[in-house]
């Protein structure tokens, strides 16, 4: 592959339960921002990729009034309705192509204060089956999955205690993050009220609002916009079937697959060895495991033995999503691209507090569906190789 | 100037919309036979696969699957989650008591069927708890002719 | 820069009003098969899935998440596009750019809708419908203010603002309307994947009631439940999987910004200003080497859900000259056999499944170049190259393929 692509810059808002503004004016400012740390004006992007969704947004076709903040009018613009991490992915493939040099990806929801993440996720069942009997709704079918994993690997609610409690602590260290507690254990995270046994409040992703932009790159535009473009040198996604009752719940082939597309791109043999930070986006704790096992990042059914023995933490063997991840923060189509921000932080060694000591390939991660159905992988890299 | 008397922070903006769908034709077979008690699945004939609710195509095998099998109605439960709370339009409220769900295996089916659980206590729900259907009567042509599960004592 | 080809094109049997006999899935899933039937290509060919439609019609949200296991996409990559009226189209543009980046050599691009279950008025007005009811809930008069409620309420209110300044710019009269929705019936009538395909004469047209001048029920288009499905390959793969291929040579998309709130293009003025329409041909003929398009561009599919438009969008596009269109319609130059057939298939005016009209487009100018047309709009002369246009959002989105026979040269 002669063309390349990198990651040359990122912004996020402060993620919110009600971010106080319109969701016109908090692109605007957001993307402003970005242009403002690079001297750039909306003319320096060749092509824009949206990110949102029309029922969140609760209008039909969602980026109808998006386009005129993110500065895409008179411009090349289009959306992806999916999770941010695939908005990401397009884009890199609208650059790989060689006929744009610049992109902007822009990624938004207002699930905090606007509308309910739950009942988007209800909107992606079966209206015939599913939708009429309302027994699997996000939580129930999430409770399912953690149900599964738990009952395959003897892992128990405690480790689910642990692992939110971990991520509460790293929230913390997160300028960004909506939900944090420097000094969160796993007491506090277990007095959380149930929603579907075995899961807690404090173990689901909070309804958030924010955005994030990414500017991506050319090889050559890359080198000229910054000192340290962030390449993505791997990438992949797949589904699985949308029949939960099908479905091993314990494991993700569908993120296993990803992640096997994304590392044979960039040349990762050996993901424990070669990955230095990973950022997934769990929406539930229990996901957690089985989305890094699926990343080759721990081995199969290890879930407890990793939450007890802090090998996840951040300065850990394998540092998993020293942001937060989703537990601090979850903007419906925005995650993905969060991730792949915060895997940008850690890169640039602009974490601050959540910094990863010596990180140079990092792996970001987005979701789609009931308990992950669908899965993509990004592996990032200083190197350019 | 006159001092300002009202500022709109944010409205409400209800959507009503109503949709129809079409369920098609395996669906309407299912939801007609619940209503004389049967609970029907396809088979697929690439893998075996023996799939409820039905419908046309088996997703691994790309194969349109046509052979009906009836299944339970009687089960056994392979995954189960006791709720303590309902969503009502995306938002939960308290359930109380609280509901009992589980994805169910019925005799005959390899694909489990999300269930509620009744007349049981939470501590008896459980993986391996054997099941049966219990049917709405009379009849009212619609999904929930298959009303809920109960222990099958 | 990789050349990509369209080797195949798979519709549903029909579109029609309502497909009661099947649910979306089972619909969408009879164009993935068609597809393959007509590529011979089968699913462990497809490297990966762009999937799109308009989802608020069906209120079912990401839907490829639900349809997975009925297009064959199970363990490949998916990707969901959604643009408005452009989603076809854009949806293609996304398998294109998969192609084209090297990353992906055979790409399925699958677009649908199924608008009899949902009901479209309500779903076109949600475009704006937040806007709406804030002006509702804080005392604004919508229905003395009907400026704004044209607008904002439904399409053919704010197309017909855009009819009249077309009609005045360009000289052409109502009556030019009538003739082009009445030789674009008349293609449909020919074609067996329309959904309008009665043969109807100006009288006809003439005699259905204006909706709001100009624009009659005679020039609107219709609402479908129907899937166009297209198979995009890279230039070795076309070599081996293909007897033949339509090469995408051209591709680019233009955003304004949307007509309620419009400061920028004008729109709230004009809407048949249409820049993005110039912009976006201008950079797709670039990238074809096309120079002259007057000259060599052979066939148009344009996105009209308004009979006007076909008129219109021939001079935004730079295809004729400002006042033009009208013109050669009278010459018969817009005839299937003249010498710039214009919506040889019907339009989205006869056939409009919205999510898969912008996709309609490119797959009948590749069905054309490949002579794979089935029924009888085939057009007679060798076509070379071809246009094909995609329109949405606000009135503010155009896209524009460029499709030839030849890939473009290095």
């Amino acid at each position: 592959m002669d063309r390349k692509v990198a990651i040359v810059g990122q912004a996020q808002t402060k993620h919110s339960e009600d971010t106080g503004m319109p969701r016109e004016r908090m692109l605007f400012e957001l993307v402003k921002g970005l242009f403002g740390q690079f001297g750039m004006t909306r003319h320096d992007i060749d092509t824009f990729v949206l990110c949102s969704n029309d029922f969140e947004t609760g209008r039909t076709i969602s980026n109808v009034f998006e386009d005129t903040p993110v500065g895409a009018y008179m411009k090349d613009e289009t959306k992806v309705e999916a999770d941010g991490a695939w908005a990401v992915m397009y884009a890199a493939t609208r650059i790989l192509s060689g006929i744009y040099d610049t992109a902007l990806v822009v990624a938004n929801s207002l699930g905090g204060s606007e509308f309910r993440p739950y009942l988007i996720m209800d909107y992606q069942l079966n209206p015939t089956y599913d939708r009429q009997l309302a027994l699997i709704n996000e939580p129930s079918a999430a409770a399912f999955q953690a149900r599964s994993y738990m009952d395959k690997y003897g892992m128990t609610d405690a480790y689910l205690d642990m692992i939110a409690a971990r991520l509460l602590r790293n929230a913390a260290r997160n300028p960004n993050a909506l939900r944090a507690k420097a000094d969160a254990t796993p007491e506090y995270v277990a007095g959380s009220e149930y929603l579907y046994e075995p899961l807690r409040k404090l173990h689901c992703y909070p309804f958030t609002d924010g955005a994030c932009v990414l500017l991506l790159a050319s090889g050559e535009k890359a080198k000229d916009l910054t000192d340290s473009p962030i390449w993505i040198k791997g990438l992949g996604d797949s589904i699985e079937s949308y029949y939960l009752g099908e479905r091993e719940l314990f494991r993700s082939p569908s993120a296993r697959l990803a992640a096997e597309r994304a590392y044979k791109m960039a040349g990762i043999s050996d993901p424990k060895g070669q990955i230095d930070v990973a950022e997934v986006s769990a929406k539930f704790t229990h996901q957690e495991p089985i989305i890094c096992e699926a990343l080759g990042l721990f081995p199969e059914g290890s879930g407890g033995e990793v939450a007890e023995k802090g090998l996840s933490e951040i300065d850990g063997d394998m540092p998993v999503c020293p942001s937060g991840g989703a537990l601090g923060a979850y903007p419906f189509s925005a995650a993905g691209a969060i991730r792949v921000a915060e895997c940008f932080r850690q890169l640039t060694g602009s974490a601050g507090e959540a910094q990863v000591a010596n990180a140079g390939t990092a792996v970001a991660h987005g979701q789609d569906g009931f308990c992950a159905q669908h899965n993509a992988v990004i592996v990032l890299t200083v190197e350019e190789g | 100037m006159a001092a300002q008397e009202r500022i709109v922070a944010s409205v409400v903006v209800p959507f009503d919309y109503t949709y129809n769908y079409r369920v098609g034709p395996y669906l309407e077979r299912y939801i007609q036979e619940l209503g004389v008690k049967k609970i029907m699945a396809v088979k697929c004939e690439g893998c075996g696969n023996v799939v409820v609710p039905p419908r046309k195509i088996c997703g691994e095998c790309k194969r349109v699957m046509d052979e009906w099998v009836e299944v339970g109605p009687a089960g056994t439960v392979e995954n189960y989650t006791v709720g303590h709370v309902t969503l009502n339009k995306g938002l939960a409220e308290p359930a109380d008591p609280p509901v009992m769900l589980a994805l169910i295996k019925l005799d005959g089916a390899t694909s489990l069927l999300a269930g509620e659980v009744r007349r049981t206590e939470p501590a008896e729900l459980k993986n391996g708890l054997r099941v049966k259907a219990i049917f709405a009567d009379p009849a009212e042509n619609n999904l929930s002719d298959l009303d809920h599960f109960e222990p099958a004592g | 820069m990789r050349n990509v080809a369209i080797i195949g094109v798979g519709y549903t049997p029909v579109f029609v009003s309502k497909r009661k006999d099947v649910n979306i899935v089972e619909m969408i899933s009879e164009a993935v098969d068609a597809a393959f039937r007509n590529t011979n290509l089968t699913p462990d060919d497809i490297d990966s899935i762009t999937f799109g439609n308009m989802q608020t019609f069906e209120g079912l949200n990401l839907p490829h998440l639900w349809a997975a296991d009925h297009i064959s996409a199970l363990g490949k990559p998916t990707i969901r596009i959604s643009t408005g009226g452009t989603t076809g189209m854009s949806t293609l543009q996304a398998a294109y750019y998969q192609v084209a980046s090297g990353l992906y050599d055979v790409v399925m691009a699958v677009t649908w809708e199924k608008q009899s279950e949902g009901d479209s008025q309500v779903g076109l007005a949600g475009i704006v419908m937040p806007e709406v009811m804030v002006m509702v809930q804080n005392g604004m008069d919508l229905f003395g203010g009907r400026g704004i409620g044209g607008m904002g309420g439904g399409s053919t209110g704010a197309a017909s603002y855009q009819a009249t300044s077309y009609l005045h710019h360009s000289g052409a009269s109502p009556e030019h309307i009538d003739k082009m929705a009445a030789l674009e019936r008349t293609n449909a009538s020919k074609n067996p994947y329309a959904h309008l395909r009665k043969a109807t004469t100006v009288e006809d047209i003439q005699a259905t009631p204006f909706i709001s001048w100009p624009l009659r029920y005679g020039h609107t288009c219709p609402t479908s439940d129907g899937a166009t499905v297209a198979i995009v390959v890279s230039e070795e793969k076309a070599a081996k999987l293909a007897d033949q291929a339509a090469w995408i040579n051209g591709v680019a998309c233009c955003a304004s910004d949307p007509t309620t709130a419009n400061l920028i293009e004008g729109q709230i003025t004009d809407p048949a200003e249409q820049q993005p329409a110039r912009i976006a041909a201008e950079k797709a003929f670039a990238m074809a080497g096309i120079k002259n398009p007057r000259k060599e561009i052979d066939m148009a599919e344009l996105y009209n859900g308004f009979a006007h438009q076909s008129l219109m969008w021939l001079e935004k596009l730079g295809l004729c000259k400002e006042g033009e269109a009208h013109k050669m319609l009278d010459k018969g130059a817009l005839d299937i056999d003249g010498e710039l057939p214009t919506n040889a298939s019907g339009g989205v005016f006869s056939t409009n499944a919205i999510g898969a009209s912008a996709m309609n487009r490119p797959a009948e100018c590749a069905l054309q170049i490949m002579r794979k047309i089935e029924g009888g709009h085939q057009i007679p002369k060798k076509v070379r190259n071809a246009l094909a246009h995609g329109w949405g959002g606000l009135f503010q989105y155009v896209t524009v393929m460029i499709i030839s026979d030849e890939p473009r040269k290095a």
